[in-house]
Order: structure tokens, then C-alpha cells, then sequence
């Protein structure tokens, strides 16, 4: 341990621990800064943090100095403070100032700390400024402005020591130096839009989200990705029902600060032009859109001895509510084929389903396609699929559910849906609470960010209403309800309470089994 | 409100004279009169304005009917930057963004629609456009249309309207 006072503070800190995540805490806010990350190398290039050093004859920057014994450090008198406020007027001297058409306004680091450390007299001429090349897309999902780069090479050493694929670098000196692409590369490694979380101003942006919405306008809330099974914490921001972008959520035993653009871009689906928004029923060859009454009476008659599939992409409780409904049926998931793409090292998994893990704590077991079709064969008359879209992918399994009773619950228009005779919409991920379960098995809430469309049902509460329909039992009246049942059924939980579960989630319940991932 | 020590208004007791009512109605009476006469023998005074055949003569800084200002090109000066829409209390100015064609720009709006009908004449947005694209110096102030939807008016008509007033 070492003993420092900092602006007449005297504070403790472990060796080796950063001035400037020592002055931060004495603080209790940053030093000003724009290169300095936690997550990535120091750099030192940025020159806000100065900081005075007694016995040091010049200002010192905060975040390339580790704390020593001894050591009295002043952040907020004047020298500091004219030492901050000259070096931002530098940055500022070839700056565009394009805030209004400037995607970071608003949470821009050059206008934050322009707040408090502007010169606001400003000594340079509008016209004598250097001018770069704007808007250039330099890769297929980040859009960069030299003009407005402050070269804190934050974007750079992203590339270089995170996802190691080197696609950024400065290139010249002086007032020419500017952030740009290496020869021949294209900013498209899996983790491109993170440089725009990370470009402290609005250099680097993004192309999906380019003029959507000023930043001020959105609304955030705190979920999880669904993209795959690594289950990165995120927060989505929207606006009136409408989301328009995802940016990660610090969750160091998750996703650190990072998340994939996969994942990222997954919003666009909830928004989709195929989203089912009323019951449907089949008539003839064709489907109409049909009354709740008329599915229900639909669905009371349903009889036999049926196969009842469930997608990965479901929460834990309605997993269970659906093997509960299953009952005296099969209750599998499948094709275990599908929800499968590339991975990576860093965090995207080969298994692009947000909540396999629960299939298995539940034992419902997963089926190839084939042994799928099979199943579906044997079934006797009824054949319900929740989630997914095992008809467009196994064709031997759209050829057994011919001529058979085929339900599909489902967010989304597609071949199952087409083929069948009740189709109930239901919520995406972001229009419904519920616990995913990644890989390693750590329990992690959804979150409701958005309304469900038309008549889309809540899916819970839709399975309870059937459960209750064909049982006469009372059926839990809310979440916490449902998920202490959840609790009591699934072994592998530990006795687990569902509903203490925080906003980042709850640690590792059973021994860690490794999962696919 | 004048108070003679006495409590006028809704609640207050009347006294005798009060009650009988026929006085008071000849004292209303007595005011109107006393107004007629006067404006009778110095009708130069009275500041009643033949409207519409006279218009009243507003200050330059008068906040009327929004416009648009317009480039050299005659597209719209405005960048899109929702300064306008963030800054109206009425929440009446609705902004699409796009892409402009022209790299230089990038930004522009698509579509921008007013509904003067929300609109309480504040004036917080010409307050707090960066680009001065849009004023409410038209002096406009008889703004009228046959039905309400009539009062949505879009870009076009704000940046070349010259109906003076009526949508
Ligand atoms: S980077 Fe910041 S200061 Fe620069 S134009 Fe964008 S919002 Fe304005
Ligand atoms: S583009 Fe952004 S992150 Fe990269 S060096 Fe410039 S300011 Fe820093
Ligand atoms: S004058 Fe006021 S109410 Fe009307 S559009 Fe402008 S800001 Fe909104
Ligand atoms: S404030 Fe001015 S530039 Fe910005 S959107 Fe409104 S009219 Fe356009
Ligand atoms: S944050 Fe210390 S030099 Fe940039």
C-alpha cells in the first residue's frame, strides 16, 4: 500500500495502481482526458490529465504515473486548471465545430469539457483551419471524419490490441496527422463499432445509426443481447417504442466494456417489416387474421398425443411454462442445427442463441432436424412450435407436419408461420421480461424496452392462459410468481432465488460446466 | 381589484341597496354610457382599428408565422440539427434527417413540418437555430385554413410560401 494526498486528501492505493484512477477516486469524478481508457494501453498523447506533482518542476500527465508513497498532488488549482484549458483550446484549433450535423453531440468529450475548461474567448480564426477529408465510410459499419479526430489513438490501439487486426493508424505529423485506414484494409473486423463507443468525439460514427436521432432524445434501458450465448450486457436506447441503437454495458464478468457488431445490429429484427401483429388462422389454403375467441376454441380443441418444440431463443420461464403445458407430450428443442454461425476468441460465440443453456437445465432435449422430422412423424394430430423456424429448415420436418395440426407461436413471418393453421404472435426480446441463461451458465435479466406490436402477447402470460385453459389450475399471477415456481422445478439452479437477480446479473448458479461456448 | 375596505367579488355580502339590483344595473349602465359619449365627441382617440380593411400596425420584432431560409440554391439553410424541435415547448416542429447529396452539407432535412396549430408562438426556435434557417420575421399573423390538417405545413411551404397567411 501507498500513502498520497491528493488536493489535501491523504488516501491509500494498492502499488502500481494509475494516478489517474487514484485521482478519479479522490475526486470523485475523471481528470479531464480523451486517450486515457481502462481497457486499453496508456497512450499519453492527449495531454488533458496534467496534473502538479510536488518536487516536480513541470505538470505531469495523471495517466501514464503510477502512485508513489509520498507523493502530493494537486488537480484543481489554477496551473492544472490553465494547463487543461490551453491544451483543449489546441485540440480545438483545426477543429470543424460541426456539432450540429455532428452525430456526438451531446455526449461529446470535446463539448463536455469544453464546459468547464473552455476558453470560450476563442484565439483562433475560423478560417485559418486545416481541412481533412469528412465522411468517409471506411468500413461496412463505421463512418470516419479526420476533421473532427482529436488523435487520442484510442480507435487505434482498440484495433491493435483488442480484436489484434490492425486496421487503424496516424498517418503524418504536425497539423496533418490523421486517424486513417492501412492500405488495403476495411474497418470490418466483428468488433468495428466499438471504435465509435470509444472515439471520445464524433470522428467515428455509426453508419446505421448516422442522423437517426440526437442522442438527447433517447431513452435507455438495461438488457441483454440476444444475439449469442456469451449474453453481453448491454443498454438499449430508444425512443417512443422505437429503438435505435445498443451499446454495451459494463459487466467485467460478461463482456467487459465491448460487445460484437452482430449483436449490436440484432435491434433491426424486433422492428422488422415480418413481425406477426394479429392472431392468424388457416382458411382453406390461406391464412386471415382471426378473433382471440377464435383461437381459443381452436386451441381447446386440439387433442391426441402431440409434439410440443422450443426454440433457444426463449426465456427460462417460458421454457418451463412450455414444458409445463407440454405435459403428457413430447417437449423437445430443435433442429439443434440452427442458431449457429461463426465465433470468435474475443466474445461472439459459435452458438448464436441467447439461452440454449436453459434447455438443457430443464431437460428438454435438443434434436438434430432429421430425428426432429422423425418425432414430428410420430406425433399424433398436434404439433406445436415456439420460436424458431423448423419448417423453413428441415424439410423432411415441414413434410411430416403436413396434413398434420400445426401451431406456431412466434415473433416473425416465415415458413413455419406460413404453414400453420394457428399462428399466435408473440413479443421479441426486447418487447419481454425474462432470464437468459448463457453459456456459463450466469442467470441475466431482459428486460421490456419497447411495446409489442398490434396483438403481439405477452408470451408468459399467453402460455399460462392456455396451461390454465386445459388444467383448470391457478396460474401464477405475475413474474416473481411464476419464476419461484421456475426456481423450485429447475434442479440445477440450487435453490436459487429468480427474483434477487440484479442488473448484472446473477453469478454462475451451478459448477461451472463450460457450456459450448 | 379595488377594494374599499370592502370585500368585493364572488362570496362578498351585499348589502341593502345591492340586493334591490336596479340600482346596480343603472350604475354598469352609467360606465357603458359615459364610454359611448366620450368616444361620440373624440373619436380620434378610440383604439378600435377597422380590421381587415385596417391593419394594425405590429413592432419589427413581432413574432409571426415561421419561414425557412434559404441557400443560395433555394434549398433550405437548415441542417437538421433538432436545436428547434428540442428547444419548443409545444413539441410542434418535426424533423426528418437525411443525407444530402452534396458532401459538403451532409446534413439536411427531409421533412419538416410545423403544426401551427400546437405552435404558442415563442419563438425558442429561431432563439435557438445555429444556422438562422429558420426566423419568424414574416410579420404573418392571420393564419387561417378551412380544416386542421391544413395547419401542418411542410418544407416547401415554409420556404417558399407567399400566401400571406391563409393555408
Ligand atoms: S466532435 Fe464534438 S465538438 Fe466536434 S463537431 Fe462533433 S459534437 Fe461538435
Ligand atoms: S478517430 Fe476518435 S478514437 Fe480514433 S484517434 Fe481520432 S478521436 Fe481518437
Ligand atoms: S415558436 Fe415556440 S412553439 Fe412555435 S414552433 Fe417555435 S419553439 Fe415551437
Ligand atoms: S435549429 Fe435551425 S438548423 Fe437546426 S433543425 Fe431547426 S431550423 Fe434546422
Ligand atoms: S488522458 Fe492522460 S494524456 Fe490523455
Amino acid at each position: 500500500m501507498v500513502k498520497l494526498t491528493i488536493d489535501g486528501q491523504e488516501l491509500e492505493f494498492t502499488e502500481g495502481t494509475s494516478l489517474f484512477d487514484a485521482c478519479r477516486e479522490a475526486r470523485g469524478e475523471a481528470l479531464p482526458h480523451f486517450c486515457y481508457h481502462p481497457d486499453l494501453p496508456i497512450a499519453g498523447v492527449c495531454r488533458l490529465c496534467q496534473v502538479e506533482i510536488e518536487g516536480m518542476p513541470k505538470l505531469t500527465i495523471a495517466c501514464n504515473t503510477t502512485v508513489r508513497d509520498g507523493m502530493v498532488v494537486f488537480t484543481r488549482n489554477e496551473r492544472v486548471r490553465k494547463a487543461a484549458q490551453q491544451t483543449l483550446e489546441m485540440h480545438l484549433i483545426n477543429h470543424p465545430v460541426d456539432c450540429p450535423i455532428c452525430d456526438q453531440a451531446g455526449e461529446c468529450g470535446l463539448q463536455n469539457q469544453y464546459m468547464e475548461y473552455g476558453l470560450y474567448e476563442s484565439e483562433v480564426e475560423k478560417g485559418d483551419k486545416v481541412t481533412k477529408a469528412k465522411a468517409q465510410v471506411i468500413g461496412p459499419h463505421v463512418i470516419l471524419d479526420t476533421e473532427r479526430c482529436v488523435l487520442c489513438t484510442r480507435c487505434v490501439r482498440f484495433c491493435d490490441h483488442v480484436t489484434g487486426t490492425g486496421e487503424l493508424g496516424i498517418f503524418n505529423r504536425g497539423d496533418r496527422a490523421e486517424v486513417g485506414i492501412a492500405p488495403g484494409k476495411e474497418l470490418n473486423n466483428n468488433y468495428s463499432l466499438n471504435t465509435v463507443d470509444i472515439c471520445p468525439v464524433g470522428a467515428l460514427t455509426s453508419r446505421d445509426f448516422r442522423f437517426k436521432k440526437r442522442v438527447w432524445l433517447l431513452k435507455s434501458t438495461q438488457t441483454i443481447c440476444p444475439g449469442c450465448a456469451t449474453g453481453c450486457n448491454i443498454r438499449v436506447d430508444h425512443e417512443a417504442d422505437r429503438i435505435f441503437r445498443i451499446k454495451p454495458r459494463l459487466n467485467a464478468d460478461v463482456n467487459g466494456r465491448w460487445m460484437c457488431d452482430f449483436g449490436r445490429l440484432e435491434y433491426r429484427r424486433v422492428h422488422a417489416e415480418s413481425r406477426l401483429d394479429a392472431p392468424l388462422l388457416a382458411d382453406g389454403d390461406r391464412q386471415r387474421e382471426a378473433s382471440w375467441d377464435q383461437v381459443w376454441s381452436r386451441l381447446d380443441a386440439l387433442g391426441g398425443k402431440g409434439l410440443f418444440v422450443v426454440s433457444p431463443w426463449q426465456t427460462l420461464e417460458e421454457m418451463d411454462l412450455f414444458k409445463g403445458l407440454g405435459g403428457g407430450n413430447t417437449v423437445v428443442s430443435g433442429p439443434s442445427e440452427s442458431g449457429r454461425g461463426d465465433g470468435d476468441e474475443i466474445l461472439l460465440s459459435t452458438d448464436r442463441t441467447p439461452n440454449r443453456k436453459s434447455l438443457a437445465w430443464l431437460g428438454i432435449d435438443e434434436l438434430a432436424g432429421d430425428e426432429l422430422a422423425a418425432r414430428a412423424r410420430a406425433a399424433d394430430g398436434v404439433v406445436v412450435v415456439y420460436g424458431g423456424d423448423p419448417v423453413g429448415e428441415v424439410p423432411a420436418f415441414a413434410e411430416a407436419v403436413a396434413g398434420k395440426t400445426l401451431v406456431y407461436l412466434g415473433t416473425h413471418r416465415n415458413a413455419t408461420s406460413d404453414a400453420a393453421q394457428v399462428v399466435v404472435p408473440t413479443s421479441a426480446w426486447a418487447e419481454r421480461d425474462g432470464i437468459f441463461v448463457n453459456a456459463k451458465g450466469r442467470l441475466q435479466l431482459i428486460r421490456r424496452v419497447v411495446a409489442r406490436p398490434g396483438e403481439a402477447r405477452e408470451d408468459w402470460r399467453f402460455l399460462a392462459d392456455w396451461q390454465g385453459r386445459t388444467d383448470d389450475q391457478t396460474q401464477p399471477a405475475g413474474l416473481p410468481e411464476l419464476r419461484r415456481g421456475v426456481a423450485e422445478r429447475v434442479a440445477a439452479l440450487n435453490g436459487q432465488d429468480l427474483n434477487t437477480i440484479g442488473a448484472s446479473g446473477s453469478a454462475v448458479a451451478e459448477a461451472d460446466t463450460g457450456g459450448d461456448a | 381589484m379595488r377594494t374599499n375596505g370592502k370585500q368585493h367579488g364572488y362570496g362578498a355580502e351585499m348589502n341593502f341597496r345591492e340586493r334591490l339590483y336596479v340600482g346596480e344595473v343603472f350604475r354598469g349602465l352609467w360606465i357603458t354610457i359615459k364610454h359611448l359619449v366620450r368616444n361620440i365627441f373624440y373619436m380620434k382617440d378610440m383604439p378600435t382599428v377597422q380590421y381587415p380593411e385596417v391593419k394594425p400596425q405590429y413592432s419589427d420584432r413581432f413574432r409571426g408565422r415561421h419561414r425557412l431560409m434559404q441557400r443560395d440554391d433555394g434549398s433550405p439553410r437548415c441542417v437538421a440539427c433538432m436545436m428547434c424541435s428540442t428547444a419548443c415547448p409545444a413539441d410542434c416542429i418535426h424533423i426528418t434527417a437525411a443525407e444530402h447529396p452534396d458532401p459538403t452539407i451532409e446534413k439536411f432535412p427531409e421533412k419538416f413540418d410545423i403544426d401551427l396549430l400546437r405552435c404558442v408562438y415563442c419563438g425558442l426556435c429561431e432563439e435557438a437555430c445555429p444556422c438562422d434557417a429558420i426566423r419568424m420575421d414574416t410579420g404573418i399573423y392571420e393564419i387561417v385554413a378551412d380544416s386542421r390538417d391544413k395547419f401542418f405545413v411542410n418544407k416547401e411551404f415554409l420556404l417558399n410560401d407567399e400566401t400571406n397567411g391563409t393555408l
